[in-house]
């Protein structure tokens, strides 16, 4: 194989891996793992929510070693069935995905209008939200792309912040963990439920795998995925039990049923004073930017190729004239995003979005592991860099796994810290079951109109190679 | 399948079309990169330097180590040099194997957009 002048190495790719998941929703998340488990014992149930994702992971990898593609997602569900139904799930995928970032500006702006006033805490989350958006949406834009190099040293940063906070949070605040194993909290179902929120810290693991184009090794990639998956568990784990410990009791309560969370704020405030409180807002920026940069890069490349395959209407495969970006992707998208933070600014169900990426990814997860069964059974010849071993049991332990977590998330509620229902879970599922008709409906009925548009002009246009005209 | 002649008198017209696309030259101001293009049925290879959006010289045989690297079959590479193929298409497909960054890769397939919108 030819090798490319530039390839990514292993720390990239856990970096990337790592970077798409870490972002300032995580610190909330981690809370709500906290509290429906016991805070002392959260790790638990990050660590059961990490071995799960991992289980993914050895699926997502052997699929990346069959189509190491950025068409990847599309590729794999195409071949073990068939274009359209690819085209559903990819487009629902990607789509509500996106949505995430409705949860991640409201909290960094609750963040940033806690921290710095600027006219008045209404107005302020207004303007930081749609500054948030712009200013990614601008830098997407202007088709400026993160650096391998710059990559590394955000997430490392990152990681290395919270986990020394986090040890030294345990260390200053002490953590009984046998007095906590004793609470009526600490059941075997709260220890799932929690875990089923814990997917969330993980979402977007999986992005990674478009890099694998950049690589040299097609393994790279699904040990990169491993790794980063290994990573952030033990990061989440000090971090939920480092933060539950170094927050008041009040502080809790108040943070769970807060419109304006920020309880990592609080962290950095109660540990080091103002200093402390100014650390955990660069962190979040970051957090937040580099999450939301990386979800509208790849989504607006996708967005791009859906419309150049005729999937889309073909003004999303407009390029920019002087930056080469998918403008009109860029700000169909980014428009999106606005909406869906302004929804959730008015509405305060910030929850509702991280319930809704928490069952997204348990959903692509389940759609992934059957990919690698019926691929199995369909090529069993194909060549695979990565095979998950033991032969069906892993995929089918997936399956098993996110169909009860998909399922129990879905039955239950959201509550806050003093057990108050904030809203019941299937209203999550209803949303979730509306978008996936829409898309169904689209891929049904307008994508054939575009096809047919789009064969209709290939018919009449001259070939231009000699001889085929 | 295409042959090598085939495919190098596809390369000298791409390379005129995309030299004297002066919308094309203007987004691709920036970009400068070795290709290797890859015909997996007959083992050819070929190599184009693109020299700040403009390609400087092409020619058989894959030299230098290069920073995108698109393989497929000599048939749908000839098709593509001669704008009757939309890259797209085949690289969802999975017809077309292309290794580069994301970036590059829209790049690429910008270039037969750019020069033939309606492929």
């Amino acid at each position: 194989m030819t090798q490319l002048r530039k390839v990514l190495k292993l720390r990239t790719v856990i970096s990337t891996s790592a970077g798409m998941a870490i972002a300032t929703s995580c610190y909330l998340a981690g809370l709500q793992i906290a509290t429906v488990l016991v805070g002392e014992l959260a790790w638990i149930s990050v660590m059961v929510a990490g071995f799960f994702c991992m289980l993914s992971a050895m699926c997502f990898s052997e699929l990346t070693a069959i189509y190491p593609s950025a068409a990847g997602i599309k590729l794999f569900i195409q071949h073990a069935f068939n274009e359209k139904l690819a085209i559903i799930i990819g487009m629902f995928y990607v789509v509500l995905g996106i949505s995430m970032v409705g949860a991640e500006s409201y909290l960094l702006s609750s963040v940033l209008t806690s921290t710095i006033p600027i006219v008045g805490p209404v107005f302020d989350r207004y303007l930081w939200l749609l500054l948030f958006v712009f200013f990614v949406a601008y830098i997407n834009y202007r088709g400026v792309v993160i650096t391998g190099i710059a990559q590394d040293i955000m997430t490392y940063v990152m990681i290395a912040f919270l986990i020394s906070v986090s040890v030294y949070s345990i260390w200053k605040n002490g953590v009984d963990i046998a007095a906590a194993a004793h609470s009526t909290r600490f059941t075997f179902s709260n220890v799932i439920q929690a875990a089923a929120v814990g997917v969330f810290l993980f979402v977007g693991y999986e992005w990674v795998a478009p890099l694998a184009e950049e690589t040299t090794d097609y393994k790279l990639i699904g040990r990169g995925m491993l790794w980063a998956i290994g990573v952030l568990t033990c990061t989440y784990s000090l971090f939920a039990v480092g933060m539950y410990v170094g927050l008041t009791e009040e502080q809790i309560k108040e943070q769970l049923s807060s419109d304006t969370p920020i309880p990592h704020i609080l962290l950095g405030r109660n540990l080091f004073g103002p200093v402390g409180a100014v650390l955990f807002v660069l962190m979040s920026i970051l957090a937040s930017v580099t999450s939301f940069n990386s979800g509208l890069l790849n989504t607006s490349r996708f967005s791009y190729a859906m419309a150049r395959d005729n999937v889309l209407p073909r003004v999303f495969s407009n390029l920019h004239p002087d930056h080469a970006s998918p403008w009109v992707s860029i700000l169909f998208l980014a428009g999106l995003s606005a909406v869906v933070s302004l929804l959730t600014l008015l509405t305060g169900q910030y929850f509702f979005l991280i319930m809704m990426a928490a069952a997204l990814e348990c959903f692509i997860y389940i759609v992934a592991a059957v990919c690698v069964i019926r691929l199995r059974r369909k090529f069993p010849d194909k060549e695979r860099s990565f095979k998950v071993p033991l032969g069906y049991a892993i995929p089918i332990v997936t399956i098993v796994v996110f169909t009860g977590l998909l399922i129990g998330l879905f039955c239950d509620a959201t509550r806050d810290y003093e057990g108050r229902i904030l809203f019941q879970n299937y209203w999550v599922a209803i949303a979730m079951g509306c978008f996936f008709l829409f898309t169904t409906a689209y891929t049904l009925a307008i994508v054939p109109i575009f096809k047919k548009k789009a064969q209709e002009r290939a018919s009449t246009r001259v070939k231009r190679r000699p001889g085929r005209a | 399948m295409a042959t090598s002649q085939e495919i190098l008198d596809a390369l000298a017209d791409y390379q005129v079309q995309c030299n004297d696309n002066k919308r094309l030259r203007r987004m691709q101001r920036d970009w400068s990169k070795l290709l290797h293009f890859v015909a997996d049925d007959t083992d050819d290879s070929f190599t184009m330097n693109v020299v700040k959006g403009e390609i400087v010289s092409f020619e058989a045989g894959a030299s230098g180590a290069p920073d995108i690297v698109v393989t497929t079959r000599s048939e749908f590479l000839c098709d593509m040099f001669w704008g009757d193929l939309n890259p797209s298409q085949k690289y969802l497909q999975g017809e077309i194997r292309v290794k580069a960054s994301q970036e590059d890769i829209m790049r690429l397939d910008a270039i037969t957009m750019i020069i033939w919108p309606d492929v």
